[in-house]
């Protein structure tokens, strides 16, 4: 018997789901049954959906640990699932929440892991599997060893969820009972969050002041700071200052960092090496302090400050500050 | 060691594993296929694997190509679409003084080219990539060697770099480790001072009875000028002005179709000045009267360099070991005379593809079985063109003049009567500042040989490191390993910092430490892969190794 282990969300299913049922019948060619079982808080809803898949049986697995997901409690629920349905094969969509926690359950369980299975097949009455190597160039054909269950996971977009054939009848739907040893959950789940987009677009900035090997130590990248402050202006920096860490790598500006054209630019103690100027060329106006006259930044700039950035920077700030 | 370290790596199996994509390991491949077509039988499995990201990206050459190789390898090679770039219409040799120029009266032999052929090495490796791909052979590209695998002193493959990891050696987010690839043969073709190859220096000391190494660094650029200006076929090579007596080396000049040049300039890496750069001689060069006139209103398109293996036939390691073959540039099969060795490194590696097929079909990959390579090699054109020029660069350690003449004797009796010449390791022969200048005291930050950059003609480091396209992610472990605290305490006051000097990418950098001093700065993004460092640094403590697969030059028409 093949269990495949759906995912869902606040009760909705992803179609990752859907793909796996379809690998799960393509591999069991209606020679085995498939079990599809899931797991959450309330799994009532998507139970219902997946019933309506070509398979012998759906299992609610409902707890309230499960509402929000943690590696812990979903080893302990699923491998109780398995434990009791007792499958040949649990098949897995290989989502970022399976590969979280399907190594430690197939750890606790003490049988084989497949993964990012992109075609299945039975060869001489063995379930063999299709996995990349050297990133996709390769594929090999692997077998699992050891006793059942065998874990596999199966690579999103391998299988078409449409493909995922429907039952003439529903399937019955099995609230199966399982309890998770709270004591023992490690993670405490915060609620999820959007991730913020990257603290700072330099692209979406109208303003940068950048700041490159001229200010000599991390103590003076204030003097920057505070002149960046001043123009209302994004503080960006050339490598070699990121390169030491004085300021993080996303606000670098140059071929191996960001490319900007903000309205202003401000190059305070960059020379401007050609891999700087690929990424800031197309600011509309750029200001170049530097205290080397033949600094290359002057090339591009639309004015150019010769002199000490030390004494220059205060200047503008206080020019600005009228 | 970190859990990590210890993670489960895919295993490959093959019967031969061929380490880098270049002329020598894709002639073995193609002639490992046409071998097997012609014998039948089981076919074999055959990987290749190459850190650059496609076909020719990390190839760089003059180049000149002597095609007889390429004649017996793909004898239709012209239907085939062999890019064979311009065909060498006039030679000329100039010796130059810092404002005149005075042409050879008669062109030596070594330099007489007519019959060869003016090409890009990238496209033409790009091509017989294609060629064996055509075959069927799986090549890997962006997939680097990182370490020689070895059971006992028996080499059993080669294991793949780590992608994914941070700066400080932790792995991202999207870690991958290395692969182990198994192979009965492994045919070692890393190219010039490659980072596999030394491993087989140290572990099975394959160097012991040969001479010490010899490399010079070459330095090139390709350049559009007006399409009038030189006769497209035109080969130029000058010796003298800006080297002095005691460096070795020159300059070549060829014009291809269009407008394109290809121009280069090369310094034996064994010179004494310590404070020398040979970038700064390069520009110096450019500034010659003769050759800006050449250069005048035209543009830079691409930039590079590459160390190249000028130390012949006595110092080619011994070339097999159980498991292993070493081909091309990493045997150092280049004639320095005439400044070729793509045929070279073509035909080794087709000897080795040769005596690797015989040994896994009879099931013994010993040392024993595969020492017929070295038979094989001694019976061929290789030994034929480089043993009587033996000691030819060796002997220009002794001077220009010295060296001209041991040249010309060995050219003209072939190589008989003249006894070895022994060569040093180039950087032994570095003199420390107070050897080379005395009590003098100097501003050790600055090369000795200086030249003005005026972005219109000589352009810095950093702009030719742009030139070459070389991209490295900026979070991975600095591919250059330099575990010693030498640089800043004594090798300012020993040396000056001559990996500043050397290193033609900027990589390399003195700067404050915030306390009065100075420290080392490795900008590893900007390298181009040309090995100098490992070859030249004095206290050979600078160890070169594969930075994340498909990283480096980008070099397209090199």
């Amino acid at each position: 018997m093949i269990l495949v282990i759906a995912e869902q969300k606040d009760g909705k299913l992803n179609r990752a789901s859907w793909e796996t049922i379809a690998a799960a019948q393509q591999l069991s060619g209606g020679a085995m049954p498939i079990t599809v079982a899931v797991a959450g808080e309330r799994v009532s809803g998507a139970a219902g959906e997946l019933a309506q898949a070509e398979v012998t049986e759906v299992i609610a697995a409902e707890h309230a640990a499960l509402a929000h997901y943690t590696p812990d409690a979903f080893v302990q629920a699923l491998g109780q699932v398995i434990g009791e349905v007792k499958p040949a094969l649990v098949f897995f969509p290989h989502t970022y929440q399976t590969r979280d926690f399907s190594p430690t359950l197939a750890t606790k369980l003490d049988r084989a892991l497949v993964t990012d299975v992109i075609g299945v097949k039975q060869t001489g009455g063995t379930p063999t599997f299709s996995r990349p190597m050297f990133q996709g160039k390769l594929t090999a054909d692997v077998q699992a060893q050891g006793p059942a269950p065998h874990l596999v996971t199966i690579q999103i977009g391998a299988f078409r969820a449409d493909a995922a054939q429907k039952g003439s009848s529903a399937a019955p739907i099995k609230n199966q009972p399982v309890t998770v040893d709270e004591g023992k959950l490690r993670q405490k789940p915060e609620a999820p969050f959007q991730e913020a987009k990257q603290a700072v677009d330099l692209s979406q900035a109208e303003r940068i002041v950048a700041v490159g090997r001229g200010i000599k130590s991390q103590e003076n990248i204030a003097v920057a700071e505070q002149l960046a402050k001043a123009f209302g202006a994004e503080l960006a920096a050339s490598r070699p200052i990121c390169d030491n860490g004085w300021l993080p790598m996303e606000r670098q500006i140059g071929s191996s960092g960001q490319t900007v054209a903000p309205k202003l630019y401000v190059a305070l103690g960059i020379s401007g090496a050609i891999q700087h100027l690929v990424g800031m060329k197309g600011s509309r106006t750029i200001v170049a302090i530097n205290k080397d006259a033949e600094a290359p930044v002057f090339e591009v700039a639309d004015y150019g400050i010769q002199g000490d950035l030390f004494e220059l920077a205060p200047a503008i700030i206080a020019e600005l500050q009228k | 060691m970190e859990a990590w370290r210890n993670v489960n790596r895919e295993t490959l199996e093959v019967d031969v594993l061929i380490v880098g994509a270049g002329p020598a390991g894709l002639s073995a491949a193609l002639r490992l296929a046409q071998l097997q077509k012609q014998q039948g039988g089981e076919p074999l499995s055959i990987a290749v694997i190459e850190k650059a990201p496609d076909a020719g990206r990390h190839q760089l050459s003059g180049a000149l190509l002597d095609p007889s190789t390429l004649h017996e390898l793909i004898p239709e090679y012209e239907s085939k679409g062999a890019p064979l770039g311009t065909a060498v219409d006039n030679d000329n040799i100039y010796f130059l003084t810092q404002k005149s120029k005075f042409r050879l009266p008669i062109t030596p032999p070594p330099f007489q080219n007519h019959g060869n052929y003016i090409i890009s090495l990238s496209h033409f490796t790009k091509w017989l990539a294609s060629q064996v791909e055509a075959e069927g052979i799986d090549l890997f590209w962006g997939f680097p060697g990182q370490h020689v695998l070895y059971e006992g002193s028996r080499v059993i493959g080669v294991r793949t770099g780590d992608r994914g990891l941070d700066k400080h050696g932790k792995p991202k987010g999207a870690f991958e480790p290395g692969a182990d690839i198994h192979a009965k043969v492994t045919i070692f073709a890393d190219g010039v001072r490659g980072h596999l190859t030394r491993q087989l220096y140290s572990d099975l000391q394959i160097g012991r009875d040969a001479e010490p190494a010899q490399f010079a660094i070459g330095i090139k650029e390709l350049w559009d000028i007006p399409k009038d200006r030189l006769k497209p076929g035109t080969v130029i090579h000058t010796l003298g002005y800006p080297l002095r007596q005691e460096e070795f080396g020159g300059s070549w000049l060829y014009a291809m179709n269009d407008g394109r040049i290809s121009i280069g300039f090369v310094v034996g890496l064994e010179y004494h000045d310590p404070l020398f750069d040979p970038h700064a001689a390069f520009q110096h060069f450019k500034r010659h009267p003769f050759i800006t006139r050449i250069l005048d209103g035209g543009q830079v398109v691409r930039y590079g360099a590459k160390a190249v293996p000028e130390g012949g036939w006595n110092t080619q390691p011994k070339l097999f070991a159980d498991g292993a073959l070493i081909v091309g540039d990493a045997a150092n099969f280049v004639n320095s005379t005439r400044l070729k060795g793509i045929h070279l490194a073509m035909r080794s590696g087709m000897l080795a593809a040769e005596t690797a097929l015989a040994a896994v079909r009879r099931n013994d990959t010993s040392s024993n079985t595969l020492s017929a390579y070295k038979s094989r090699v001694d019976a061929s054109a290789i030994k034929t063109e480089l043993y009587p020029m033996r000691n030819v660069h060796q002997s220009f350690g002794a001077g220009l003049i010295a060296g001209g003449a041991y040249a010309g004797i060995a050219m003209f009796t072939n190589g008989r009567l003249l006894p070895d010449w022994h060569g040093h390791a180039g950087h032994r022969v570095m003199r420390t500042i107070e050897k080379y200048y005395g009590l003098e005291k100097r501003d050790i930050l600055v090369p000795s040989n200086a030249a003005p950059i005026d972005r219109k003609i000589t352009f810095d480091k950093v702009t030719g490191a742009h030139y070459s396209g070389t991209h490295h992610d900026e979070d991975q472990p600095v591919h250059l390993l330099v575990q010693t605290d030498v640089c800043h305490s004594i090798c300012g006051s020993e040396f000056g910092h001559p990996c500043v000097k050397f290193c033609p990418a900027n990589v390399y950098e003195m700067v404050d430490d915030g306390t009065g001093g100075k420290r080392l700065q490795i900008n590893a993004s900007n390298c181009v892969h040309c090995k100098t460092c490992d070859i030249m640094d004095p206290y050979q403590v600078i160890t070169w190794v594969a930075p994340e697969g498909g990283e480096g030059p980008s070099y397209d028409g090199m």
